[in-house]
């Protein structure tokens, strides 16, 4: 029979490589996975702000384009204050544009209110030649769209302008012939154009070689926004502070290294050989979690922690019922490699039934949950993946090739203290 | 994959052995322990009602941390003649850090705007200047959105109990499949309100993260119910004359070190989550903390002293009933 020796080495190599990657990252050349240190954390970890926007003064329902406007005036203005870690999404069954963002690091002085509060306003959307003089704002722009011309088969920016617009934008065009006309969003300049002739239809289209679908859209936008006829308020919004947020991080990493090495010493105490085969499972499968956690950048939120420990549990006590099998299977007088593969056997179905339970719970909040939910659904359905890949095979792999080491094969080293028999 | 019993080598089994303990006969003790907990629950819920967590009733409160003193009150009234609207302070101070904080709930089931907030906070700074007012946490919210959250959670939780059992009950066939999935879903639930009560004790706000320690809890104990019923599966092809409440005792007797082993690091690892939640202060991992192992503990006493005495008293019924067919089963 070939010998499995080289096998457990091969795994805790593995499991060890995983370890270093998910703790630091890894960078060669542009090549980089991302690690522990990159994990988005959700407001509640880490501190930061969480505000839903809706329209103000408004009788109805803000239409889908007007909400994607709205957008994109809140994107603009975490642009300006150097926010680009944020998450920013609409909710267009319900008229709300819900934002995210947790703290930078170091963060002290940051008044989350006021940013809060600046980033509802009114946006201002003006035209102005290059003395600053205003042409005309954006109310007058009836409508932006993004278009592909036919002939040139590139993409441009439409404009229409209503009654009052058309007038003022026919009688800029016709001064600035050959000179620029910017577009301010606020203090920010988001477009400069140059007149080629002047333009009285009220009809107007920005061109330029540079415009792809996607960016004649983001400027098509952003002159909607101008147009937008409510601003925004925000009945909904949390803030957590920097120093709250980073305490309630290192808390929780703290009680989870110093309880992961407290199952460790408990289970090799109890467990000897299984034991420790089940702290490198338990190793392959908590640093796997964290990559599938930092690698995709899933933002990582308090019920997500609560799928990781849950799944982390799981992962126990799958080992757990191994160990306790294998001990079973010696202590009724088999050999240490009949012992293992049986004990395997009968572990098998117990783990497989109360995995899918959990996995059948994971799919459903992943249908149907919302917001926090998701988060600890993701969690759920990777810790299950990793407990099927640590727990089930790792584990096997290398406990069938320790007890290829005569010194090893002691029965003893796989039986657990415990005095009870059953049978 | 389907295990192969064959390879097991036979075993003797011993009727009066030191190694099997009697949990079917001391049922009513578990029984009576359960619900004496449920109506501790239930009075304390009479006594002092549900904290619903603002996300769900919606409403506004403040955090700040300061330096000095302060009444509370002073504040509350400063705050209420600031916003218009009744306010209601509350002081609590960082057991490890000294640090001292000023809780203000707003009242009313809507939020405050931003901008009114920021008026609001420069003036109540102003008003005490002397005691560095700091803001730590704010939450203002529409009750829509947690409403929306808890019907989504609901429909969730239900959805995964009845197909949790619809798979117990097919997984499981071999020994009453529906039987085995009805008591599965009793310890569940006996978790989920063990879960619940202890929000209520501990005056823990219900919030998004009880929605998600419920889940685990949910999971958590299916788990270990099933684990239980797969070992009297296996013992009933082993030992297919076994009375079922031996059947029973057996399985579980065989199975309780690996409970108890996973259910203590489970609960180590929690308890030490809360203690260092505790000892910093930090409210949200708290509240999450603390039932999640309580509920851990529980789901393990459920499923060994509620779920498995249950279903072997369904079994016996139903073997009163129509002895025959149960033989066949």
């Amino acid at each position: 029979m070939k010998s499995k020796k080289p096998v457990f080495f091969i795994v805790l190599l593995v499991a060890l490589l995983m370890a270093y990657t998910a703790a630091f990252g890894v960078e060669i050349g542009s090549f980089k996975i991302k690690g522990a240190p990159d994990i988005r954390f959700g407001i509640d970890i880490r501190g930061g702000v969480d505000a839903a926007f809706q329209a103000a003064n408004l009788d109805r329902k803000p239409t889908p384009n007007e909400l994607e406007a709205a957008r994109t005036i809140i994107e603009t203005r975490l642009d300006n204050k150097n926010i680009l870690d944020r998450d920013v999404t609409i909710d267009k069954d319900n008229g709300y544009i819900i934002v995210r963002f947790p703290w930078k690091s170091g963060e002290k002085n940051f008044d989350p209110a006021d940013a809060i509060a600046e980033l509802g306003e009114t946006a201002l959307l003006t035209f102005k030649d290059d003395a600053g003089n205003v042409l005309l704002e954006g109310s007058h722009v009836s409508n932006s769209a993004p278009q592909l011309n036919r002939q040139t088969n590139k993409y441009s920016v439409s404009l229409t302008f209503d009654e009052k617009g058309t007038q003022l934008f026919a009688k800029a065009t016709k001064e600035l012939i050959g000179k620029n006309i910017n577009i301010y969003m606020d203090d920010t300049l988001i477009q400069t154009a140059v007149v080629n002739e002047a333009i009285p239809s009220g009809k107007a289209e920005i061109s330029g070689n540079n415009f792809t679908y996607d960016t004649a859209k983001e400027l098509a936008d952003k002159i909607n926004s101008g147009s937008l006829p409510f601003s925004l308020i925000t009945k909904n919004h949390s803030t957590i502070s920097p120093t709250l947020g980073s305490g309630a991080l290192d808390v929780m990493l703290d009680a989870g290294l110093i309880a992961f090495a407290i199952i460790c010493v408990l289970l090799i105490i109890y467990y000897r050989v299984p034991g420790t085969v089940a702290c490198i499972s338990l190793l392959i499968q908590t640093t796997g979690q964290i990559l599938a956690l930092s690698i995709p950048q899933m933002t990582l939120t308090l019920p997500g922690i609560a799928g990781v420990i849950l799944s982390i549990g799981m992962g126990v006590d799958a080992n757990v019922i191994i160990s306790e099998r294998i001990s079973e299977e010696i202590k009724s007088g088999k050999t240490v490699r009949s012992a293992i593969s049986s004990g395997f056997k009968g572990a098998f179905s117990s783990v497989f039934d109360g995995n899918i339970t959990v996995l059948i719970v994971g799919v459903i909040l992943m249908i149907f949950g919302s917001g926090a939910l998701l988060s600890f659904a993701y969690s759920l359905l990777t810790g299950i993946f990793f407990n099927f890949v640590a727990g089930v095979t790792a584990s096997r792999l290398m406990i069938r090739s320790l007890s290829d080491f005569d010194a090893l094969r002691k029965p003893s080293l796989y039986t657990c203290f415990s005095k009870r028999r059953t049978l | 994959m389907s295990r192969d019993n064959q390879s097991n080598a036979p075993v003797a089994l011993t009727p009066s052995g030191s190694g099997i303990l009697h949990f079917f006969n001391k049922r009513f003790i578990f029984f009576s322990i359960s619900i004496l907990i449920m109506i501790a629950g239930l009075i304390n819920l009479a006594i002092s009602g549900v904290q619903l967590d603002i996300q769900f009733k919606g409403g506004a409160l403040l955090k700040y941390t300061y330096t000095g003193d302060l009444n509370a009150d002073d504040a509350a009234d400063v705050a209420t003649e600031i916003l218009g609207r009744p306010v209601s302070a509350q002081i609590t101070e960082d057991l490890a850090s000294k640090e001292k904080r000023l809780i203000l709930n707003i009242a009313g089931n809507y939020g405050v705007d931003a901008s009114e907030q920021v008026n609001f906070d420069n003036a109540l700074k102003e008003k005490f200047a002397d005691n560095k007012l700091n803001l730590s946490e704010s939450q203002m919210v529409e009750p829509f959105f947690g409403r929306k959250f808890l019907t989504n959670g609901i429909i969730a939780i239900a959805l995964s109990f009845s197909l949790v059992m619809v798979y117990v009950w097919i997984r499981f066939s071999k020994i009453g499949g529906l039987s085995a999935g009805v008591m599965a879903l009793v310890a569940l639930l006996h978790d989920v309100l063990v879960v619940f009560f202890t929000c209520v004790i501990f005056k823990i706000p219900i919030g998004d993260s009880f929605v998600a320690v419920t889940l685990s809890i949910i999971g958590y104990s299916v788990n270990d119910t099933i684990v239980i019923y797969d070992r009297i599966r296996e013992n009933h092809d082993l030992h297919p004359k076994l009375p079922v409440e031996t059947l029973t005792d057996l399985s579980i007797s065989q199975s309780i070190t690996r409970s108890l082993n996973t259910n203590i690091a489970v609960f180590l690892s929690v308890s030490l989550v809360f203690i260092m939640a505790k000892a910093n202060s930090i409210d949200s991992i708290q509240s999450f903390a603390l039932p999640m192992a309580i509920g851990a503990v529980s789901g393990c006493y459920s499923t060994i002293c509620i779920a498995g005495p249950l279903w072997v008293m369904w079994q016996k019924r139903k073997e009163k009933k129509d002895p025959k067919k149960l033989a066949n089963a």
